[in-house]
């Protein structure tokens, strides 16, 4: 056997702690003396730590996938699905159901004090108690009306971060970027009003980084369609382009050009613009000249001001496609917005687009 | 929780027995821990395979660390396991983000620390990947001589019979060559000079 041979036997040696006491002593002195020796012998404990890493790991995994897929059938995962999803969505039901008992707490309330008011008020003269019952009970159906109208409980507490997002349908379907959102599930869309409203997602896709959110309320709906449509090729370069979103409370409009065909570090999911973007912008609509939206506003280069990232509307038609049936894709292949000016497009566009912000649960 | 573990088997018996590896104790964690956490994971957005691979990896830090006898708890084993499982599985979240955007995100109060648990372990995943690209590139036989000394704890003397080498020395020599030649490969990437002598 060669030196060099011998000297991996006795690193070995010393990395598994197989030397005696004398030995040990030896080669520490040794190591300290010859740095390559030390360097070598670091080197060798880290191959060593990651083959046992190795090892570790694959017979962890090897035991619980056996446990795993033997003591589960397939009903039972999908029985644990459903009641994961039940997990899930019980808050925001509970809350509902809630606010609907206190609806008709109150209701019953109103009915009773009418009721008492009438036996109360039986010597005072009728036309006169007639008045102010009539009065009473529109004061109390009025605030039974509000109550009913404020279904949406709203969020509690300062938002953990917030985001832009755009209709695409008029029953309240969002696009916004997955980031924005991921990892929560209180989250609230803010319509033009300023009321917001609790929203679940329903459709995402990591690598494009895109998000379509559903406003939970049934009955919940925009006014007017949807202006502007969905365009399903690639933007070119050069292209002039808006954009609008929420960086701050108020709706914030730009406008800048394509600038390149990819993303950040050459990413194919993404293209570049040359727009000026800030926190808060992620999920905003771009927009063409002609008022059809070319991608979703997703991130910026660090560091940078002008340089902005767009997801590529075809992702959002792909992943919109996947959507329930009370979603139509077809709705948003024309355009209201041809040959508007600038400044009525951007009217048009503006109650669609909206401020999201999530909670802690 | 009504699965309290400490009523069913002690959290030392329990870490003693997963130091050895015996498939009891993994069962036991599984079927006690496991639902908590596939739960967890999937309020915080993740699927059920995410939850899955967030347990997996999860077992394997407390596996290493009870191997290594390095397990010194502070709270139930149930808490630490379930810490490190939502930590992780917050890392993986975020690791799925494009990492320069501009994404704010606050720090969950600390419940357990975990965060030298973890980031040890993914230096060691990271390295992990790398030594699997490593033997790749190696080749055969030189591949299967390292593994089966290095992760299936082989003998010499196995490995004598396995390969058919004539003895033990020439079997070394054989190994410890390859090993030369895998750890040019691992180390490579940071610098290539003076490894050769010492």
């Amino acid at each position: 056997m060669s030196d060099s041979n011998n000297t991996y036997e006795q690193i070995e040696k010393y990395c598994l702690d197989l030397m005696d006491e004398r030995e040990r002593h030896y080669f520490e002195l040794e190591m300290e003396r010859n740095p390559a020796l030390r360097k070598a012998t670091e080197e060798h404990k880290i191959l060593l730590q990651t083959f046992d890493h190795i090892e570790s790991s694959e017979f962890i995994h090897q035991s619980l996938n056996h446990i795993h897929h033997h003591s589960r059938s397939q009903t039972d995962v999908l029985i644990n699905q459903l009641k994961l999803h039940v997990n899930r969505y019980w808050k925001t039901a509970s809350v509902a159901a809630s606010v609907a008992f206190i609806a008709s707490f109150l209701t019953f309330l109103a009915a009773r004090s009418v009721y008492n008011k009438d036996a109360a008020g039986i010597f005072e003269p009728l036309n006169k108690t007639d008045e102010n019952l009539k009065k009473e009970i529109k004061g109390l159906k009025n605030q039974v009306a509000n109550l009913n109208k404020k279904v949406t409980p709203q969020p509690e507490g300062p938002a953990k971060f917030t985001g832009s997002s755009f209709a695409i349908s008029q029953n309240g379907y969002m696009v916004t970027s997955l980031h924005v959102i991921d990892g929560y599930s209180n989250i609230f869309v803010f319509t033009e009003d300023g009321i917001g409203h609790k929203s679940e997602i329903v459709a995402t896709d990591d690598s494009n980084d895109l998000a379509i959110l559903k406003i939970t309320e049934e009955d919940f709906k925009f006014n007017g369609r949807i202006p502007y449509s969905i365009r399903k090729s690639n933007p070119s370069i050069a292209q002039r382009v808006y954009s609008m979103g929420y960086p701050k409370d108020d709706i914030v409009y730009n406008e800048g050009y394509v600038s390149s065909s990819t993303g950040f570090q050459g990413s194919e999911n993404q293209y570049q613009l040359e727009l000026p973007s800030n926190k808060g912008a992620s999920g905003s609509p771009v927009l063409d000249e002609m008022g059809n939206v070319i991608g979703i506003v997703s991130g910026k280069q660090s560091q940078s001001e002008g340089i902005t990232f767009a997801t590529y509307s075809k992702a959002l038609l792909d992943l919109a496609s996947k959507l329930p049936k009370d979603f139509i894709v077809s709705s948003l292949t024309n355009s209201a917005l041809k040959g508007s000016t600038r400044s009525s497009q951007v009217k048009k566009i503006e109650p669609f687009v909206c401020v999201v912000k999530v909670y802690n649960d | 929780m009504n699965n309290n573990p400490s009523q069913g088997m002690n959290d030392e018996l329990l870490i003693s027995s997963l130091a050895i590896g015996e498939s009891k104790a993994i069962n036991y964690i599984y079927k006690h821990f496991y639902p908590t956490i596939e739960k967890m994971v999937f309020k915080m957005n993740g699927s059920t395979d995410d939850a899955y691979d967030v347990f997996q990896d999860s077992m394997t830090i407390l596996y290493e660390k009870a191997k290594t006898n390095n397990l010194h708890l502070t709270c139930q084993l149930s808490t630490y396991l379930t810490a490190i499982a939502r930590h992780m599985w917050l890392k993986k979240l975020s690791k799925r983000k494009q990492q320069s955007f501009s994404v704010l995100y606050d720090n969950m109060d600390e419940d357990v620390a975990v965060d030298d648990d973890l980031s040890k372990f993914f230096e060691f995943e990271q390295h992990a990947n790398k030594l699997t690209q490593s033997l790749t590139q190696l080749g055969e036989p030189c591949k299967s001589l390292i593994e089966s000394f290095y992760m299936h704890d082989k003998s010499m003397q196995d490995i004598v019979e396995i390969y058919q080498y004539t003895n033990t020395d020439n079997a070394k020599t054989q190994k410890y060559k390859c090993l030369n030649r895998l750890r040019k490969l691992f180390f490579n990437e940071k610098e290539k000079v003076g490894n050769e002598r010492f």
